[in-house]
């Protein structure tokens, strides 16, 4: 019975170590600081008559104001970067088809062949393409994101096939990597027609006219799958 | 474990709330990684850390002399 506590012991022991191993610099100095903070909010929590002094004021007013106010900005900070990733988009349930869509074993599927390629991160896949290159098109991206949560949480979401873009997919968040790359700006499908080009820049033909297969969530029982990289 | 005197029992309760809400912070920085994790980070650690702080400054404006 002991020996099998102690072994529940190490093994939550090496997996909060595997937990902190596994973190970003920027987590551990976050994490460090609220440890930090809950340490002195301790002592005065334990040893309140400190407070009666006026280092002890300065104190309270720093570890029950001022630090708590830094680690909340500095880890929601951290955590909005994180929504940033293909692993958060995908861990709702309900995105899971569209997590798939990127394994397709077809270059047709426009994003599959983004993804494969790594034309976009891998680890920020979603965000790369679905993010808005407008003026605080990232913000305006974050309370898009916070919306889906309220509503995957709170509210009645739909079924992964009928989701569908707010407004039409603006050939602006295209160009941001394409615009002036020789595939792009000297292809041949584009040159044939000299129209094409400045039609596609001023957004009055969109890409997704002719690179129509994008997420064809409602086909993937019939496609094959990549397996990832070795 | 409380203190008789109300100002320090002010300090106390705003520092419980105050920990218990980084604490779940910590854990949603450490072991979150999905929406969830968020969710939990936003909702519950910075209710806690809001309600914490805002006891503390009650706790200061009942503590001005009239």
């Amino acid at each position: 019975m002991h020996c099998a506590g102690e072994a529940r012991l190490a093994e939550a022991f090496f997996f909060a170590a595997g937990k902190l191993g596994s973190m970003e610099h920027a987590t551990i100095l976050v994490v460090s600081l609220i440890g930090m903070t809950i340490i002195l909010i301790a002592v005065i929590v334990f040893r309140p008559e400190v407070t009666a002094t006026r280092g002890g004021k300065m104190l309270a007013f720093l570890v029950l104001l001022a630090l708590p106010i830094l680690c909340m900005g500095m880890g929601g900070a951290k955590e909005l970067h994180r929504s940033m990733s293909t692993q958060f988009c995908l861990s709702c349930h309900i995105m899971e088809p569209y997590g798939k869509s990127l394994l397709v074993e077809d270059p047709t599927h426009l994003a599959a062949a983004h993804f494969q390629n790594h034309l976009v991160p891998p680890d920020e896949a979603c965000y790369t393409c679905h993010t808005n290159y407008a003026m605080f098109g990232g913000l305006k991206a974050k309370f898009n994101g916070l919306r889906h949560m309220y509503i995957y949480y709170f509210g009645t979401p739909p079924a992964a096939e009928d989701i569908k873009l707010y407004e039409s997919f603006n050939n602006r968040e295209c160009l941001h990597c394409h615009a002036g790359a020789r595939s792009f700006e000297e292809g041949a499908v584009h040159t044939a027609d000299p129209d094409l080009l400045p039609a596609l820049k001023a957004n009055k033909t969109s890409c997704i006219s002719c690179h129509s297969v994008v997420h064809d969530v409602k086909t993937l029982n019939e496609q094959k799958f990549w397996k990832g990289a070795a | 474990m409380l203190s008789t005197n109300t100002m320090e029992r002010r300090l106390q309760l705003s520092g419980i709330i105050l920990m218990l809400g980084l604490i779940v912070q910590a854990l949603c920085l450490i072991l979150g990684r999905g929406a969830m994790g968020f969710m939990i980070f936003a909702c519950l650690g910075g209710l806690l850390v809001m309600v914490g702080i805002i006891v503390f400054l009650v706790s200061l404006v009942a503590a001005l002399p009239s």
